[in-house]
């Protein structure tokens, strides 16, 4: 199969809809089909990454596991807007898993270099 | 590569600023449904660069009542130029 690049971009928050864990679902399966998958949080998407979530309170599956599950299955690529984060007063030490973090640049480049771009 | 971005939704989602983090001189944006709101009045669309090039449908703006009322740097395009449109750019980036 031709492997193209895919970047996934996740925008919603965790638990208030379905999305999140969407957008997640998709990439996985990019994945399993070796495509080179980026995975890219931005506007509230970014407070998926924060650390100690614990959704029982809410009957929700916490996301963390969901996301470390990315890596297992070779997504390497997760990626957090520096302009998302700044905005919702967060910074890497606040964040549950490993992701590279891009300055408004390298966005632009991820987007303009990527043959598709899914944004749920 | 070039993209064409469509917004669906109306400024209140902010959504047009997000998309703008994104694109590169030489992608288009299509505003279509709710979107269309982003073409009146015309000052919403002030972050948006001239080396970008603009459209919004028809259909969507006659129904809406604001087919008069929009910025002279958007491009009408009905159902068929629209279609051209995700051809003509490499890919196509929904915002939503």
């Amino acid at each position: 199969m031709q492997q193209k690049s895919l970047t996934f971009i996740a925008r919603q928050a965790p638990y208030g809809s379905n999305k999140a864990k969407l957008v997640i679902d998709a990439a996985l399966a990019a994945a399993v089909f070796e495509q080179k998958v980026n995975f890219l949080f931005m506007d509230d998407g970014v407070f998926q990454l924060v650390q100690n979530q614990n959704a029982e309170s809410i009957s929700s599956k916490t996301i963390g596991r969901a996301l470390e599950t990315l890596e297992l299955y070779g997504i390497e690529q997760a990626l957090v807007d520096s302009v998302s984060l700044e905005e919702r007063g967060l910074s890497a030490e606040d964040l549950a898993i490993s992701v590279k973090i891009l300055n408004v640049e390298q966005v632009r480049q991820l987007a303009a270099s990527s043959d598709v771009v899914i944004n749920l | 590569m070039s993209a064409l971005h469509t917004i669906s939704v109306s400024p209140t989602s902010g959504l047009l600023n997000s998309c703008l983090r994104l694109v590169c001189p030489g992608d288009g944006i299509l505003f279509i449904q709710d979107g269309v709101y982003h073409c009146h009045p015309p000052c919403l669309l002030d972050g948006v660069s001239q080396d970008n090039a603009m459209f919004a449908l028809r259909e969507d703006l006659i129904a809406r009542g604001l087919l008069g009322k929009i910025s002279e740097r958007i491009t009408l395009v009905g159902f068929r130029r629209f279609v051209e449109l995700t051809v003509d750019y490499d890919k196509v980036i929904s915002w939503s």
